[in-house]
């Protein structure tokens, strides 16, 4: 017992010596219309001694580039899966056809490419791209696998904000990990030991003395961060949240604390300008309430990187305020942004009463310890659909931690993004959403006892066949079932009772680099093609192609392949073989 | 299916243990004889080495970045060890059906470009990583015979060394230190070390590949 002590003594005192800083890296910046992103594994020196094994995408080795989109733009991917299993990649937050979602059924095999591609509807916010697989979420995050997506939209960019990516706008990745004995992340555990932010330890940044903005992204397992800014003096900062999930608020919310939950961003506005020396963003994360992700006590003979049943909720930064990102303040940047604006965006919002449909989603399970957490008692069932929902209408979602509720969830939605409308904790009256909560969310904290109401519309994209997805965004308890699945329903166009010929023609065959199908029937329509070797191993996946064009097949080696095509009103898969030269 | 398929496994790891348990002092497991095609188109096996002492047996693919890093040690360890009768053994156990950068093709060229002085052995089966219990690549065995029989027991599982992308910084030569116990006749001070890399997928097990 007394060596334990000494020995979490030593540790606590051997961390503070290891208090110097590491630069943080700045994700790649991507621009354009089409992103290649290549998904594989490398190694990254994340703490000192042996590397880490990560996943990593194109040239980042502990997550992934970070996307520049605009609203309106057409926007396609070519999604390379060079891992050594199966993967998927989820638009998180984005407004899409379920087909291109990447949610659990649109799995990408090894050394795969996928082509999903859609209109970017959604505002000028901050989204983010990860592993969506079944099971295998948690592993998967864990090594990094994972990206941001910047969407830019005329609203924000004709308002004064700081939009300089890396100078003063900045993306801060939130998360934690464990390491083996071997220096590799570990994965079973809740929380970390170590605090990464974009991937580094003990991280560091130098900002501009003016107004800068951080797009922050808790990419956790689990753990809540509730944020605040110190500086040196010890002076508590007052910031400004200007933006949720899905855009910007109305106008800026000033706080000194922020709750940011799994797979939640806010983006914030801080003032350096009076700043003379460096700043500290922390997670006040000590003395939250008993349903607060990372506030579980440590227990007393507890050391980092233990592993077992007992410390499965723990870690060395539980229920303790711990370091996020240590700010020198540098240099005025030409033309900077120098006040906090007192408004954003002119957003009309959903209330209840535009709501045509009510639906409520329970949450139970997780009694005893270690069992798992569920909705409406049902542990997910991929071949189920839970909820079948009519395009365009507008709904009211309640989703109840109560009555026996064991701890708090991180609750996501795919497809939309909604308005909170209510929040009730226990006996107490209803109300609205905090402020700084107040905008547009696509992910939600939901603790213990607690019911909360939001509005929505699931708009443009019905599709019977394949589903969206509701689930814990906390990846263990999302991996262990408590997920649902809808899909979106509208009356098809045209003729519903003609079935068109599946018929098909490939041009030219053997064929170089683009492959054109010629329909027999010019009423039917491609749902889904799908390229694989005579052997069956899968080599291209395109979603409703725009086949019209050709399907260009120059990244295919040499050999015979089979295109199988879905056509879309019969969902029936109809094969031809084809050479690549 | 799946059950079936492993059923008979299962029966000749029984079989074995039950026959041949007495030869090893402690729970040391035996490792049968095995023959695989190399990369050179020739068929080897552990019994086609009559003067054997023991192999290293390295489990190693051509995509796993992690296995990349350890050619030249690889090369090396064999240099020094074969002429002390201690012979290394590469064996890529990957799915080829799953991975199209494993296939027998592209493991010569591997072996081509690396300048492999080992046999690089294809175990297409995958029944060898299975007979070894191995897990993903890069993964070391070392395997010494029995003086009585044609059985082979694992003396040492686990990594190469302690650094894999730095090699001038590694300072526990784990795989290496027991191959010298061994042949001092020492009992392997550490038999077992954690290993890291990539996973093998076994075709027909529930798993995350389709």
């Amino acid at each position: 017992m007394k060596k334990s002590i000494i020995t979490i003594i030593f540790l606590g005192i051997s961390s503070l010596l290891e208090a110097q800083y590491n630069d943080i890296r700045i994700p790649e910046a991507l621009y354009g219309t089409t992103f290649d992103l290549d998904i594989h594994e490398s190694l990254k020196q994340i703490k000192s001694g042996t590397q880490t094994i990560t996943g990593s995408i194109n040239n980042e080795t502990f997550w992934g580039p970070t996307l520049f989109i605009n609203k309106g733009d057409n926007v396609s991917f070519n999604v390379t899966n060079n891992l050594n299993e199966s993967t998927t990649v989820h638009w998180h937050g984005m407004h899409l056809p379920a087909v291109m979602d990447g949610g659990p059924h649109q799995i990408i095999p090894v050394g795969t490419l996928w082509h999903p591609y859609w209109k970017m509807t959604n505002d000028a916010g901050t989204y983010w791209y990860h592993p969506h697989l079944h099971e295998t979420t948690e592993a998967q995050i864990t090594k990094g696998v994972g990206g941001l997506i910047i969407v830019k939209d005329d609203v924000e960019s004709a308002l004064p904000l700081p939009r300089n990516y890396g100078v003063d706008d900045i993306p801060i990745i939130m998360t934690s990990r464990n390491f083996d004995a071997s220096n590799q992340f570990s994965v079973g555990r809740a929380y970390g030991d170590y605090m990464l932010t974009n991937g580094t330890i003990n991280g560091q940044i130098t900002l501009p003395k003016q107004v800068v903005r951080i797009r922050f992204l808790n990419a956790e397992i689990e753990r809540g961060y509730n944020l605040g800014i110190v500086n040196s003096a010890g002076v508590t900062k007052t910031f400004y949240v200007i933006a949720n999930d899905g855009g910007l608020l109305n106008a800026p919310v000033a706080v000194t604390r922020l709750p940011v939950h799994v797979g939640e961003r806010y983006e914030i506005l801080v003032d350096l300008s009076g700043e003379t020396s460096t700043l500290d963003i922390k997670a006040y994360n000590s003395g939250q309430s008993n349903s607060f992700p990372g506030g579980e006590p440590i227990p007393p003979n507890f050391q980092i990187g233990q592993i077992g049943q007992n410390v499965q909720f723990t870690s060395a930064l539980n229920n303790t305020t711990f370091n996020v990102l240590h700010i020198n303040v540098g240099a005025v940047t030409s033309a900077p942004i120098t006040s906090i604006p007192t408004t954003l965006a002119t957003n009309t919002y959903f209330t209840a009463a535009d709501a045509l449909i009510s639906r409520t989603v329970t949450i139970s399970g997780g009694q005893p310890a270690g069992n798992p957490f569920v909705f409406d008692n049902n542990v997910f069932n991929i071949n189920t659909i839970n909820k079948t929902i009519t395009v365009d209408k507008t709904e009211i979602w309640t989703i109840a931690n109560t009555p026996n509720a064991v701890f708090g969830h991180s609750f996501h939605i795919h497809d939309v993004q909604f308005k909170i409308v209510s929040r009730k904790l226990g006996t107490a009256a209803a109300t609205g959403p905090a402020n700084y909560e107040s905008g547009w969310k696509d992910t939600f904290f939901i603790s213990k006892g607690e019911s909360v109401s939001f509005v929505c519309r699931f708009k443009d994209y019905a599709d019977a066949t394949h589903p969206f997805m509701y689930h814990c965004h906390f990846s263990q308890h999302e991996d262990d079932g408590m997920m649902g699945q809808f899909v979106v329903t509208g009356t098809p166009l045209g003729n519903t009772n003609y079935t068109p010929s599946t018929k098909f023609k490939l041009y030219p065959n053997p064929v170089d680099t683009k492959l054109f199908i010629n329909l027999e029937d010019p009423l039917a329509d491609i749902y889904y093609i799908t390229i694989t070797t005579l052997e069956g191993r899968v080599a291209m996946m395109l979603p409703q192609p725009q086949w019209q064009n050709g399907i260009d097949v120059s990244n295919l080696s040499t050999g015979v392949y089979v295109l199988k095509m879905m056509d879309k009103a019969t969902k029936s898969i109809t094969s031809k073989k084809f050479i690549k030269k | 299916m799946k059950k079936k398929g492993w059923l008979p496994i299962l029966f000749v790891c029984l079989l074995a243990f039950i026959n041949f348990s007495f030869l090893t002092n402690s729970n040391e497991k035996l490792i049968k004889n095995f023959t695989l095609k190399s990369v050179d188109n020739k068929k080897v096996s552990l019994n086609d080495y009559k003067d054997a002492k023991g192999f290293v047996v390295v489990f190693i693919c051509n995509k796993c970045p992690m296995a990349k890093l350890y050619s030249e040690r690889l090369n090396k360890i064999n240099e020094k060890y074969k002429t002390q009768k201690v012979y290394l053994l590469a064996i890529n156990s990957m799915d080829t059906l799953a991975y199209a950068e494993e296939s027998f093709k592209l493991m010569q060229k591997k072996a081509n470009k690396d300048k492999f002085n080992f046999p690089y052995l294809q175990d297409k089966k995958q029944v060898v990583a299975k007979q070894f219990n191995a897990t993903h690549t890069p993964q070391a065995f070392i395997i010494w015979k029995h003086k009585e029989s044609n059985k082979f027991s694992i003396k040492y599982e686990g990594t190469i060394d302690d650094n894999a992308a730095e090699p001038e910084k590694a300072t526990k030569h784990y795989l290496t230190s027991a191959i010298d116990d061994m042949l001092q006749n020492k009992p392997v001070a550490k038999p077992k070390t954690d290993s890291f890399g990539c996973r093998i997928f076994f075709r027909g097990e529930k798993q995350n590949m389709y």
